[in-house]
């Protein structure tokens, strides 16, 4: 259960991290006036803002996964 | 509307900073619920406003001509002959200053928008990685349909004899607007450094 709960922490930083690169990806993407700003949007702050969440979400699938020992 | 954005990026960056540092305090119900929102809610709402402002901000006249080969197209608009169909449609704001290569460029199509992204996006690949053309066209051509979008219905064009005779074959795109021989100048800007042009007061 232990262990659980580290690979958890450890998926939430990865998906924290994921997520505030992304977004100030995307604040730089918001202010640079340029046709390249929507590749970096699209292409690099929104893909590492989607990986972020899907962090996200598989750390909610092995928090709500119970211990081996207390399945029926 | 960049600004409550940007906030709202800000918010959602100091949420994940907290689950950065302090991932454990995820252990509380309210916690949790924090982490949901500034990790999965918050994030996914910036998504799409960061699309939303980034396709609005892709129709402005001055995003098309930020592009180095889109300049002298640009400064065509400016260009003082009223042969000139898209500098006339400009200046007398015909269409939407603003939004004036959008406005005649854009596919009216249900996908549109995101057909002339792809499209850009082609644009911008052949320019920074492949090699960019010597000329630049319009994939199949200037369509009727764009002229169209606005002029038809509309009591000038409709009354205008030439037009009324050949209604059928422009709405079937069979005739081009431009190309027939009746609106053939529409940039023209390997010939602007002979042009005069038109200086705005404002």
């Amino acid at each position: 259960m232990k262990l659980s709960a580290i690979g958890i922490q450890r998926l939430l930083r990865a998906s924290s991290a994921l997520v505030i690169v992304g977004l100030l990806l995307e604040i730089v993407s918001l202010l640079w006036f340029h046709p390249l700003s929507f590749v970096l949007f699209a292409f690099v702050a929104a893909t590492l803002i989607g990986l972020g969440i899907l962090v996200y979400l598989v750390s909610l699938v092995f928090a709500a996964t119970p211990p081996t020992g207390n399945r029926n | 509307m960049i600004g409550i954005l940007i906030c709202q990026i800000v918010l959602s960056v100091v949420l994940a900073a907290v689950f950065l540092i302090l991932p454990s305090v995820t252990t509380g119900a309210a916690w949790k619920v924090l982490a949901f929102i500034g990790l999965c809610v918050l994030p996914a709402l910036c998504i799409v406003g960061g699309m939303n402002t980034h396709i609005q901000r892709s129709e402005q006249t001055q995003f098309c001509i930020s592009c180095h080969v889109m300049v002298p197209y640009g400064k065509s608009l400016y260009v003082d002959d009223p042969t000139h169909i898209s500098a006339q449609h400009f200046q007398n704001h015909r269409v939407p200053a603003d939004m004036a290569c959008y406005s005649c460029h854009a596919d009216y199509g249900i996908y549109g928008p995101l057909k002339d992204k792809l499209q850009g996006l082609t644009r911008i690949y052949m320019q920074y990685v492949s090699t960019p053309p010597n000329e630049i066209t319009i994939p199949g051509g200037f369509k009727n349909a764009q002229c169209l979008h606005c002029h038809l219905g509309a009591r000038s064009f409709e009354e205008n004899q030439i037009h009324a005779a050949i209604m059928d074959s422009l709405t079937s795109n069979q005739m081009s607007c431009l190309t027939s021989g009746c609106h053939d100048t529409a940039h023209d800007v390997a010939n602007l450094s002979h042009k005069k042009f038109w200086k705005p007061v404002q």
